[in-house]
């Protein structure tokens, strides 16, 4: 009796095991490893797409953070409540601090009160990735400007070299720092430069950047550059937009409706 | 009759299992509809890439190539030389055998190595 | 030859211990920012380097600063020269020593740095600036070390030695040229963007340098009774002058273009060192004092006779190096990063971390430095 129903157990289970092998061979979403699908099987063209982003920063609300937040935790990006050790990837700031050079005087009310999203602008022509003595950070064949932590020697070269402060180096632990971790994306440690990756981990899975995603406004357009028929470059031929600095001729990828 | 009787526990199971994860999988499936709908790779989770006593020499090094031509290449794929394809990820060792959640761990205290991969990676210790 | 080193009477022993001391406070220092990260040191996001870079680039000035030596000696035949010239090349040693700790020290993953050898970057000016300082290091210790070899054992120097001591010279200008480099080529940072930054270093380095060379033939004189002449410690002041002056002339010239040009970004920054910006003025007084001071160290260098008087030439040449010191290092590197590019002012710091950690790196420095020099001296004096 009891022989029988142990057989009879161990039989069933290797039954339940045979159909999810069956079913994972059939379906690849429901094999063990949870691990994402490439989004391409082949190795990139380099320089066929070149991903930018339009910001509408008229459709941005002032008291509005999603974005911020959003990123921030699906990027595991730590949070110390100081700003000597601050790490950010996205941020809001006001018109003179994330367009110093451009005009100042006699500006509408409206745009001296609106704020301005910052981020990594994945520059044609990175000073950072000129600067950093390992190619720790480089430009990818899709135009993103990455960061490869497993090379970073954590110099800060790269951070000298931003001229839009985008860079952000972990002066502490980021574990400490990290209140509600995500378990999509690996953090970081001590010693290395981070910043913006253009969501290249949520680009992989076919999902548009986070920051883009989360905003209940749709202020964001995410798209290639290189496409004349991508929304982004339709909507950057009938709007007038801006880029941040553009007198370095670093050729960010960020633009801005004002 | 006995014969029969094994084919229905164990073939019984199997097909409710395989019906529930094909009922299910409309759902598990559910992305965000990318604007070009990539065209998504077989992953072959039922075998290990390459033989144990060779992962166990050369794991570190199988990583190490896999981290860098897929971050700074872009090349995800990895095809194996019996044609079964993976993601160059550690997920998809992890995938496997972290339900073993000692297995890096066991060995590395046994040989006195302490690989930084948790000082970013989510350790299988530290998975719910 | 080493083991001339390790004879020497209290005082040196003295000096010997009380050096490792600091050392050893400097390494716990170090301890304590590998464990819990650069966080214990003043600098931030906004200004990311700080004391360990400013002591960097002042120190690359006084190790390029041994050409200065080198070149009436080997060039120029200028006997007087003679015994000053292995007290250049040791100092130089030493200095390219303590700029690579310091490097090392300001690094977030020093445990990574062979990184920079094993994925050679061309287009990254870190990658020449390690090249050139290791070269600089092998080649200053080797031709000092041959040459005081052979004349230990009273033979000419082997012949290979002298085109190293001849490369050595341009090898000192790459240094200083591909340091000033690594500022200089930055986008949006305003105080570094400027073609004169090179030459201003280099001007900087045979000033401060040099002055710190006769500084330390002076103390070895106190201390040994070793006289590297008097003749040369006059030639030597006469360099200083000048070098000084174009020194203090192109701090004028980045005045004159940032301010005439009145361009907001060229200026702000100078705003900030020498007049406060937005009610921020930590370095005011520093910049201020280290400008007076040089120019008063220039002014007694100038007058007739004071570089005779040892005291008045310790005076100024003491003078020299701490302006500079403050000019080219603390203000020169903080100002770069002050406004931020958000055009936010952040003020910096050192916390006693990070100066436990620089003062172990000078004692270490001065003890490499010690060594070599008592083995110079004692090979030199025939003991």
């Amino acid at each position: 009796m009891n022989k029988e129903r142990r057989e009879f157990i161990r039989k069933t289970g290797l039954g339940v095991l045979a159909g999810i092998c069956a079913s994972s061979a059939f379906m690849p979403a429901f094999s063990l490893e949870e691990t994402v699908l490439p989004a391409w099987d082949e190795k990139p063209v380099p320089g066929k797409i070149r991903w930018g982003m339009l910001i509408d920063t008229r459709k941005c609300l002032n008291e509005c953070s999603e974005c911020v937040a959003k990123c921030h935790f699906v990027h595991n990006v730590p949070d110390f409540g100081n700003r000597k050790d601050e790490v950010k990837w996205i941020w809001k700031s006001s018109y003179e601090h994330v367009f110093p050079t451009s005009t100042q005087q006699f500006r509408t009310s409206d745009v001296l009160q609106r704020s301005f999203l910052a981020l990594c602008n994945h520059c044609a022509e990175a000073p950072c990735t000129r600067a950093c003595p390992t190619e720790a950070t480089f430009r990818r064949w899709d135009g993103i400007v990455s960061m490869d932590y497993h090379r970073c020697i954590g110099c800060r070269f790269c951070m000298a070299a931003c001229p839009y402060g985008s860079r952000s180096f972990n002066w502490r632990d980021p574990r400490e720092g990290i209140k509600l971790a995500s378990v999509d994306y690996p953090t970081r440690e001590q010693g290395v430069v981070e910043k913006c990756n253009f969501c290249s981990d949520r680009l992989v899975r076919g999902l548009i950047p986070a920051c883009a995603e989360s905003c209940p406004q749709k202020a964001l357009t995410f798209g290639d550059l290189n496409d004349p028929k991508s929304d982004i470059r339709v909507l950057l031929e009938s709007n007038n937009t801006m880029q941040r600095k553009p007198e370095l001729g670093t050729k960010p990828s960020v633009f801005y409706i004002i | 009759m006995r014969i029969n009787k094994t084919i229905l526990t164990i073939g019984l199971p199997a097909l409710l299992m395989f019906a529930l994860l094909a009922f299910f999988r409309q759902s598990g499936n559910a992305v965000e509809s990318p604007k070009a709908p990539p065209a998504p790779v077989t992953v072959d989770s039922t075998r290990c890439i390459a033989q144990t006593e060779y992962m166990r020499a050369n794991h570190m090094k199988v990583l190490h190539e896999w981290r860098n031509s897929s971050v700074r290449e872009g090349n995800r794929v990895y095809t194996s030389p019996n044609g079964s394809r993976f993601q160059k990820s550690l997920n998809t060792c992890l995938g496997c055998h972290s339900t073993n959640r000692l297995f890096c761990f066991n060995c590395h205290m046994y040989a006195n190595v302490r690989p930084k991969c948790w000082n970013c990676h989510l350790s299988p210790m530290e998975t719910p | 030859m080493i083991e001339k080193a390790l004879k020497g009477n209290r005082n040196y022993w003295a000096w010997i211990a009380s050096l490792l001391a600091v050392i050893a406070v400097g390494i716990t220092a170090y301890n304590r920012q590998h464990w819990f990260g650069l966080t214990v040191t003043g600098m931030g996001r906004d200004v990311s380097w700080g004391f360990y870079i400013a002591q960097f680039t002042f120190l690359v000035g006084v190790a390029a600063s041994a050409v200065m030596v080198v070149i009436p000696y080997y060039l120029h035949n200028r006997k007087e020269f003679s015994k000053t010239v292995i007290i250049g090349e040791f100092m130089a040693v030493a200095a390219t020593l303590m700029c690579l700790l310091f490097i090392l020290a300001d690094m977030g993953r020093p445990d990574r740095v062979l990184n920079v050898l094993l994925y050679p970057s061309p287009h990254s000016m870190v990658f020449w600036d390690v090249m050139v300082l290791n070269g600089y290091f092998v080649i200053n210790l080797v031709s000092g070390w041959t040459v005081l070899g052979a004349e230990r054992r009273g033979v000419p120097p082997p012949s290979w030695v002298k085109p190293v001591i001849y490369l050595s010279i341009p090898w000192a200008v790459s240094i200083h040229t591909v340091t000033a480099f690594l500022y200089a080529g930055l986008p949006g940072r305003h105080l570094w963007l400027t073609a004169v930054l090179a030459p201003r270093f280099l001007a900087s380095a045979f000033a401060a340098g040099t002055s710190l060379l006769i500084l330390v033939t002076l103390v070895i004189k106190q201390c040994t009774g070793f006289d590297t002449g008097k003749e040369a410690r006059e030639k030597l002041a006469v360099i200083v002058t000048y070098a000084g002056i174009v020194n203090f002339f192109m701090i004028g010239t980045e005045f004159f273009t940032a301010f005439y040009s009145h361009v907001p970004s060229h200026m702000h920054s100078l705003q900030y060192l020498f007049f406060g910006l937005e009610g921020h003025y930590t370095l005011v007084p520093f910049m201020w004092f280290s400008l007076l001071l040089g120019l008063g160290s220039l002014v007694v260098l100038l007058l007739p006779g004071r570089k005779s008087s040892p005291k008045w030439l310790a005076a100024a040449c003491t003078g020299l190096v701490v302006s500079i010191w403050i000019d080219k290092g603390v203000g020169l590197i903080l100002g770069g990063f002050v406004p931020s590019p958000l055009e936010e002012i952040v003020d910096y710091q050192p916390t006693l971390t990070e100066i436990g950690v620089t003062l172990g790196i000078w004692a270490i420095g001065l003890l490499v430095l010690t060594l070599l020099l008592k083995v110079a001296v004692s090979v030199k004096s025939q003991e």
